[in-house]
C-alpha cells in the first residue's frame, strides 16, 4: 500500500498571523514539503492544477520535474490534472516526457476541476465537462499506446499522421487514476480501461464515498479487469496532527474556521464527524484511517492534504514527521494484516513494466530519421512493425499485444 | 392498496407558525381525499427552520449533513410534494429558496406540487403564481393550478367572503390528489449509483451497449 500526500496549492492568508506568503515562497515551500515527505518515508506526492489565483501550480510537470530532480524513490503523481481543459496532446508529451526524467517514478489522477470560468479561459463549454473527460482521455489513452494516431473527435483538431513524442518510457504509459466527488461516470470511466480509480473523500461523507467505490469495483469486474477486490482504489484524507489532541484541536481551528472551501460553514467537531478530516493525535489519525477499509475495502493508496488553509511551512513539516513517525508505520503493518493475496498493489512504472515484458526487454524506442513517410511506411520508429490500429482503445492498445520486435 | 408518499415541507421562520398550519391543513386536505378513495398515504413533514444551518452548510460545501440528506432524498422520492412558504419582501422566503437550491435539478421532475403561502395581507397572493410557479416549472415538477395564499385576516372572517379559506385549501388538495393518485414516480426514481443498474448508460457508451 502507497502512503503520501497531496496538494491543492492554495496561497492563503495564516489566520493567525495576518500573514501571506508570496507565490515564490510557497511555490519553493512546496518542494520543500515534497523532499521532506521523500525523507520520512512518505511514498507519494500529488500535486493540484489550477488556473486562478489564489493557487499557483498552473503546470504541474514543470513542479514535478524539479521534485523529480532532488529525490529518488518518490512517486509523483497529479491531484488532479484537468482532462476537460488540457490539450489531451499536450498532457501525453508532458507526462511522457516527465516519465523520462524522472525515470518512471510518474502516475497522473485525472480529474474535470471545479472553477467555472476555466473552462471558457481555454475555449470550452463547462456544461460539456463530462463529454469532454471522456473523449480528451481516450485520445490520450490512444497517444500513448499507438506510435502513429489517426484521430478525430467532437472536441479537438483532427490528427493525421500524429506521433506524441517523446514514447512513454519503456512503451509503458503512466498509470491513470480517475477522480471524481459525485460523478458515477467517472467511477464506469476508471473501470472502463482497469484504470485506479480516486476518491476524495475530504468534503464529503464516508456513505457516499463507500458508494462510488462500490461502484467502480463492481464495473472493474463487469469490464473484465479482474474481481472487485482488484480493483486500484485511492482515498483522500485529511489529517492534522499533536502529540496531544486536544493541542491539535486548539492549533487547528483557526485554520478550520477560516478555510477555503469550510470556513465559515460547519463546526469542526461537526465536519470531523461527517467527513474523514481527523483533528487529533497521530493514533486517532491511525484509527480513522484503518476504519476507511470497513467501507471501501482493501485499497492501494492514502493521500491527505496537510498544508492548506494557510498552515504554514515550518507546521507542515512537523505534519509529515508525525506521519513518518508514529502514522504510516503501524498503517503498513497494520494494513498488510488480513489483506487477500489477489489483492494487488498500486501499480509502479516497475511492475507494469514487469507485467508486459516479463524478462523480455523493454522497448525503447529510437525514431527513424523522418522523411514525412511516416504513414507510408507505417512507423517513425526503427523498432517497430507496422502497428496495428484497428484497435483503438483496447485497454492496453496496440502494443500490448506485439510479440516480437523488428530490430 | 396502493401507498403514496407525500411529502411536506414549510419554510415558517416563527413558533408556532401559521405556514405551518397551513401546511397541515393542507395536507389534512389531500390525505382524507385519497383515503376517501382507496388511495393509502404516508406524508412526512419537514420544518425548514430546523435544517436551516444544514441547508447553509450545504451551500458552502456541496454536501448535505445526514439530517439534510434525509429530507432531500424524502423529496426526490415522493408521490407528491405540498410546499409552503411564508412570502416576504414579494416574495418566497430566502430559507425556502436555499432548500430549493441544494436539490438536485433533476430530483422534481413529474412531481406534483402543491403550492402554499402565507402573508400579512392578501395583496401579496399572486406572488404564488409570479414566484412560486415558475421555480417549480423550471425544475419540471408540476404544481397544480390552484395555489393557496393565506392572508393574516384569512384565518379569522375577514377573508375571502365568497370563497373561504377551507374551500381554496380544498380545491387545491383536491387538484393534487388527483395527480398523486395517478403517477407512479416513487417506483421510477433511478439511483445513479445503483450497482444493478444497467452498464452502457454513458455519454457515447463506453462498450456500444
Amino acid at each position: 500500500m502507497q502512503f503520501g500526500i497531496f496538494t491543492v496549492t492554495d496561497i492563503t492568508q495564516d489566520p493567525t498571523t495576518g500573514r501571506t506568503p508570496s507565490e515564490h515562497e510557497r511555490i519553493k515551500g512546496t518542494v520543500a514539503i515534497a523532499k521532506h515527505a521523500e525523507e520520512v518515508g512518505l511514498d507519494v506526492f500529488a500535486l493540484g492544477e489550477h488556473h486562478n489565483p489564489p493557487f499557483w501550480s498552473s503546470s504541474p510537470t514543470t513542479t514535478l520535474a524539479n521534485i523529480a530532480g532532488q529525490t529518488s524513490t518518490l512517486q509523483l503523481s497529479t491531484a488532479t490534472t484537468l482532462i476537460t481543459t488540457n490539450d489531451p496532446v499536450k498532457l501525453a508529451e508532458d507526462y511522457a516526457m516527465l516519465q523520462h526524467v524522472s525515470d518512471g517514478r510518474v502516475d497522473l489522477m485525472l480529474g474535470r476541476g471545479n472553477t467555472g470560468p476555466v473552462y471558457p479561459w481555454f475555449g470550452q463549454d463547462i456544461r460539456q465537462g463530462l463529454p469532454l473527460a471522456l473523449e480528451n482521455y481516450e485520445l490520450l489513452h490512444r497517444l500513448w499506446r499507438e506510435d502513429v494516431v489517426d484521430w478525430s473527435g467532437k472536441f479537438r483538431t483532427p490528427l493525421q499522421g500524429f506521433t506524441a513524442t517523446p514514447r512513454p518510457l519503456d512503451d509503458v504509459p503512466p498509470f491513470v487514476w480517475h477522480g471524481s466527488i459525485r460523478t458515477p461516470e467517472v467511477a464506469d470511466q476508471a473501470a472502463f480501461y482497469g484504470d485506479g480509480f480516486f476518491a476524495n473523500h475530504i468534503f464529503w461523507p464516508a456513505s457516499h464515498t463507500q458508494r462510488m467505490i462500490a461502484l467502480y469495483r463492481q464495473r472493474f469486474e463487469h469490464h473484465g479487469h479482474g474481481t472487485a477486490a482488484q480493483a486500484i482504489v485511492g482515498l483522500g484524507g485529511q489529517v492534522f496532527m499533536r502529540k496531544n489532541s486536544q493541542d491539535a484541536v486548539n492549533e487547528f481551528r483557526p485554520y478550520f474556521d477560516n478555510a477555503p472551501v469550510y470556513g465559515h460553514g460547519p463546526s469542526l467537531e461537526d465536519f470531523t464527524q461527517q467527513t474523514p478530516l481527523t483533528v487529533g493525535s497521530p493514533q486517532e489519525v491511525v484509527d480513522k484511517t484503518l476504519g476507511f477499509r470497513d467501507y471501501v475495502g482493501d485499497y492501494q493508496r492514502q493521500l491527505w492534504l496537510i498544508d492548506h488553509a494557510g498552515l504554514p511551512l515550518k507546521t507542515v513539516l512537523e505534519q509529515l514527521d508525525l506521519l513518518g513517525e508514529e502514522v504510516v508505520p503501524v498503517l503498513r503493518k497494520e494494513f498488510a494484516k488480513n489483506r487477500p493475496a489477489e489483492v494487488p498493489d498500486a501499480p509502479t512504472h516497475a511492475s507494469l513494466v514487469q507485467a508486459k515484458y516479463g524478462d523480455q526487454a523493454p522497448r525503447q524506442a529510437t525514431p527513424n530519421a523522418n522523411r514525412g513517410d511516416n504513414l507510408t511506411l507505417g512507423s517513425p520508429y526503427q523498432d517497430t512493425a507496422v502497428v496495428d490500429s484497428s484497435k483503438p482503445g483496447s485497454a492496453f492498445g496496440a502494443a500490448a499485444t506485439r510479440k516480437e520486435f523488428v530490430r | 392498496m396502493t401507498t403514496k408518499r407525500i411529502v411536506i415541507i414549510s419554510a415558517g421562520l416563527s413558533t408556532p407558525s401559521s405556514t405551518r398550519q397551513l401546511a397541515d391543513r393542507m395536507t389534512a386536505d389531500a390525505v382524507s381525499i385519497m383515503r376517501e378513495r382507496g388511495v393509502e398515504v404516508e406524508a412526512q413533514v419537514f420544518e425548514l427552520r430546523d435544517l436551516a444551518h444544514d441547508i447553509t452548510n450545504h451551500l458552502l460545501l456541496g454536501f448535505a449533513p445526514p439530517k439534510l440528506q434525509e429530507a432531500l432524498d424524502a423529496v426526490a422520492t415522493a408521490d407528491g410534494l405540498i410546499a409552503v412558504t411564508p412570502i416576504f419582501s414579494t416574495s418566497y422566503a430566502g430559507l425556502f429558496k436555499s432548500f430549493i437550491d441544494v436539490i438536485d435539478p433533476q430530483a422534481l421532475t413529474d412531481l406534483p406540487v402543491l403550492i402554499g403561502a402565507t402573508g400579512g395581507t392578501s395583496r401579496h397572493s399572486l406572488a404564488i403564481d409570479y414566484a412560486i410557479r415558475p421555480l417549480f416549472t423550471y425544475l419540471h415538477a408540476i404544481p397544480v393550478t390552484t395555489g393557496v395564499f393565506a392572508a393574516t385576516s384569512d384565518w379569522g372572517n375577514g377573508g375571502d367572503g365568497v370563497r373561504s379559506l377551507p374551500d381554496r385549501i380544498f380545491r387545491g388538495a383536491k387538484e393534487f390528489a388527483e395527480l398523486v393518485e395517478r403517477t407512479d414516480r416513487s417506483d421510477l426514481v433511478s439511483d445513479p449509483f445503483a450497482l444493478d443498474r444497467p452498464v452502457g448508460h454513458l455519454v457515447g457508451g463506453f462498450t456500444g451497449e
